[in-house]
C-alpha cells in the first residue's frame, strides 16, 4: 500500500503513523463509539450535524481500521516468512493464524494485549459480561446451547478481529472433548 | 553557544547575554489567549498557574487579565488588585509596559484589566486593534490573556489574534455546548474577516443572516454553500479552516472516562468543523484547588508536587512543544 494512502488513514484515525496495533485499535474504537452514539459531547450539535454526515465519518473510519490492520497483518505475515525463509505470497491475508489453537485462555490473552476490558467487549457485543467471563475461562458446564455459543464466539472473534471460523472451530472442538470426556465419565 | 561567547566576550558577557535573551524573545508563538466560552471552567485559574510554571522554568512571562465579568487574576496570584489597569491605557494612553506590576514570581508580571477596558462598548475597534499592537511589540517570551467566559466580539478578536489559541472546557454538557458557541463564533468571525479582503464580507453577512431562506442550518453548511457557490473560494477557505488550530484543555475531570470527552471533542472539530483541534492536556478535580484559591497562595507554589501541579506541567510542556495527549485507556 502506497505511504500516502496509509499517511491518510492514519489521519482518519487522527493518530501518527507511527502508531501501535493498540493505538490503532483504541482510535478506531474511540471513534465508532463517538460517533454511532448520541453522547454528551456531540448531542448539543445532533440538529446540525446529521446521522448521515456521521454515518459517513464512521465509514470512513471503519476503512481506515480495516486498511491499517491489513497492512500490518501483511508486514507480519512478511515478516514471518522471511524469518522461516518460505517463499512469501503462499499464505493468504487473515489465515496467518492456522498455527494457533484458540482456546479461552488464548483469546483472553488476545483480549487483554489490545489493552480491552470485559465490560467494553460485553457493551460492544451485546454478550453478556458472565458469559464473556466464562467463556475464556471454559467454564463448559454453564455455558449456552452449542448454537447460541458458536454465535457468541463468532460474535467475540470479529470483535478481536480474529478468524470467527477458526475461532469458533477451535473452540467447539474443545468444548465437545470436554463433553465426550464427561459423557465417558458418567 | 554560550561558553564560546564568555571566552570571546569576557568583558561585556553580561550585556552580550541578555543580546541573546531578548533575540529568543522574538520567537513566534508567544501570545496564549486563553477561553472557551463558559464561565467557571477554570481558565484564570490555568492561566496564573501556566504563567507560574513557564516563569519557573525560566522565561519571561507577562499575564494580561481581559475577563470582562470581573479580572481577578491577580487573586490567583496572591497579590492585592493593581492599581493602574487597562483603562490606562486606552484613557491615558499609558504604555503597557508601565502597567505590568511584578508579582511574588521572579519574571512574571501582570497586566490587569476591569470590568470596563474590554466591555462591549466602551471601546472602539481601533483602540482594539491599537492595543492587540502593542500587546505583539511587548518583550516578553511568553503573554498569557486570560479572556475569561463569554463569546463576546472583543473576546472573539482577542483569541483570534493569538498565536496559540487554548480553550478551556469542563466534562459537562454545558461548557461543552458554550465551547461549540465560542468556537463556532470565534470560526465565523475568523472567515468573515478574512473574506473582507476578497471583498466577500456582505456576501458571507447576508448569507449567514438570511440563512432560512438559503436553507443553511450551520456554520459546516455556510461554509460548504460558500465553497458551491463562488468556488474560487474554495482553497482559502480550507486554508483559512485548517490555519484554524485550537488547543483543548479538560478541567475538572472525575474520571477516566472524562478524559475521552478531551479526544472526542478534538475530533468532532476536525472532523464536523474541519477546523485544526489538538487535545494539549486534562487536570484532575481536586479540592486543593479551591483551598489554595480561598488561602491566595498559588497550587503552583505552595502545592507544587500535587497532582494537579504536575498535570499542569505536563500539558503546557505539550502547549509548548505542539505535542498531543496521549490518552491510554484504563
Amino acid at each position: 500500500m502506497a505511504d500516502k494512502t496509509l499517511k491518510r488513514y492514519f489521519d482518519v484515525l487522527e493518530i501518527s503513523p507511527d502508531a501501535s496495533v493498540l493505538e490503532i485499535r483504541n482510535a478506531y474504537l474511540l471513534l465508532k463509539k463517538l460517533y454511532s452514539t448520541d453522547s454528551v459531547v456531540i448531542s448539543p450539535i445532533a440538529d446540525e450535524f446529521s446521522k448521515k454526515e456521521r454515518r459517513e465519518i464512521l465509514l470512513q473510519v471503519e476503512e481506515a481500521f480495516d486498511k491499517l490492520m491489513e497492512n500490518l497483518k501483511n508486514k507480519q505475515n512478511e515478516r514471518h516468512h522471511r524469518i522461516r525463509h518460505q517463499p512469501s505470497a503462499s499464505v493468504p491475508a487473515g489465515e496467518e493464524d492456522e498455527d494457533v489453537s484458540y482456546s479461552g485462555l488464548e483469546l483472553k490473552k488476545i483480549r487483554e494485549k489490545l489493552g480491552v476490558p470485559l465490560f467494553e467487549v460485553s457493551l460492544d457485543t451485546k454478550i453478556r459480561m458472565e458469559l464473556l467471563k466464562s467463556i475464556e475461562h471454559e467454564k463448559f458446564d454453564v455455558l449456552p446451547p452449542e448454537v447460541y455459543l458458536r454465535g457468541h464466539l463468532i460474535n467475540y472473534a470479529n470483535y478481536l478481529m480474529l478468524n470467527p471460523k477458526k475461532v469458533a472451530g477451535d473452540y467447539m472442538a474443545r468444548y465437545e472433548s470436554w463433553k465426550g470426556g464427561k459423557k465417558g465419565g458418567s | 553557544m554560550r561558553l564560546q561567547i564568555i571566552i570571546l566576550f569576557r568583558g561585556t558577557y553580561r550585556i552580550f547575554s541578555l543580546k541573546v535573551d531578548e533575540l529568543r524573545e522574538e520567537e513566534e508563538g508567544k501570545i496564549w489567549a486563553i477561553g472557551g466560552g463558559k464561565g467557571g471552567t477554570g481558565k484564570t485559574f490555568l492561566t496564573s498557574s501556566m504563567g507560574i510554571y513557564l516563569a519557573k522554568n525560566g522565561k519571561r512571562v507577562l499575564l494580561i487579565d481581559v475577563d470582562i465579568g470581573g479580572a481577578n487574576l491577580h487573586s490567583f496570584l496572591g497579590i492585592n488588585r493593581p492599581r493602574k489597569s487597562l483603562t490606562n491605557f486606552f484613557e491615558m494612553g499609558i504604555p503597557l509596559s508601565r502597567l505590568a506590576v511584578n508579582t511574588s514570581v521572579d519574571n512574571l508580571s501582570l497586566i490587569t484589566g476591569d470590568v470596563h477596558s474590554l466591555a462591549s462598548d466602551s471601546i472602539k475597534f481601533t483602540q482594539k486593534l491599537k492595543l492587540f499592537r502593542h500587546i505583539m511589540k511587548l518583550r516578553r517570551q511568553y503573554i498569557l490573556i486570560d479572556l475569561g467566559g463569554g463569546s463576546h466580539n472583543n473576546t472573539l478578536d482577542t483569541f483570534l489574534m493569538a498565536d496559540k489559541k487554548i480553550a478551556v472546557l469542563e466534562p459537562e454538557i454545558i461548557a461543552i455546548e458554550n465551547m461549540y458557541h465560542f468556537v463556532k463564533n470565534a470560526l465565523y468571525r475568523k472567515i468573515k474577516m478574512s473574506l473582507k479582503a476578497y471583498g466577500f464580507k456582505e456576501v458571507v453577512e447576508h448569507m449567514w443572516e438570511q440563512r432560512e431562506r438559503y436553507k443553511i442550518k450551520s456554520l459546516k453548511e455556510l461554509i460548504d454553500s460558500l465553497k458551491e457557490s463562488f468556488s474560487h473560494l474554495g482553497d482559502i477557505l480550507d486554508k483559512e479552516l485548517s490555519d484554524f488550530k485550537i488547543y483543548l484543555v479538560l478541567n475538572k475531570i472525575r474520571s477516566s472516562q472524562d478524559i475521552l470527552i478531551g479526544s472526542s471533542m478534538k475530533s468532532i472539530f476536525n472532523k464536523y468543523l474541519g477546523i485544526n483541534a489538538q487535545f494539549a492536556g486534562y487536570i484532575e478535580y481536586d479540592d486543593a484547588v479551591w483551598r489554595s484559591i480561598r488561602e491566595r497562595r498559588p497550587l503552583m507554589l505552595n502545592y507544587s508536587l500535587s497532582r494537579v501541579a504536575k498535570e499542569i506541567g505536563v500539558f503546557t510542556e505539550n502547549l509548548l512543544h505542539e505535542r498531543e495527549m496521549k490518552v491510554s485507556r484504563s
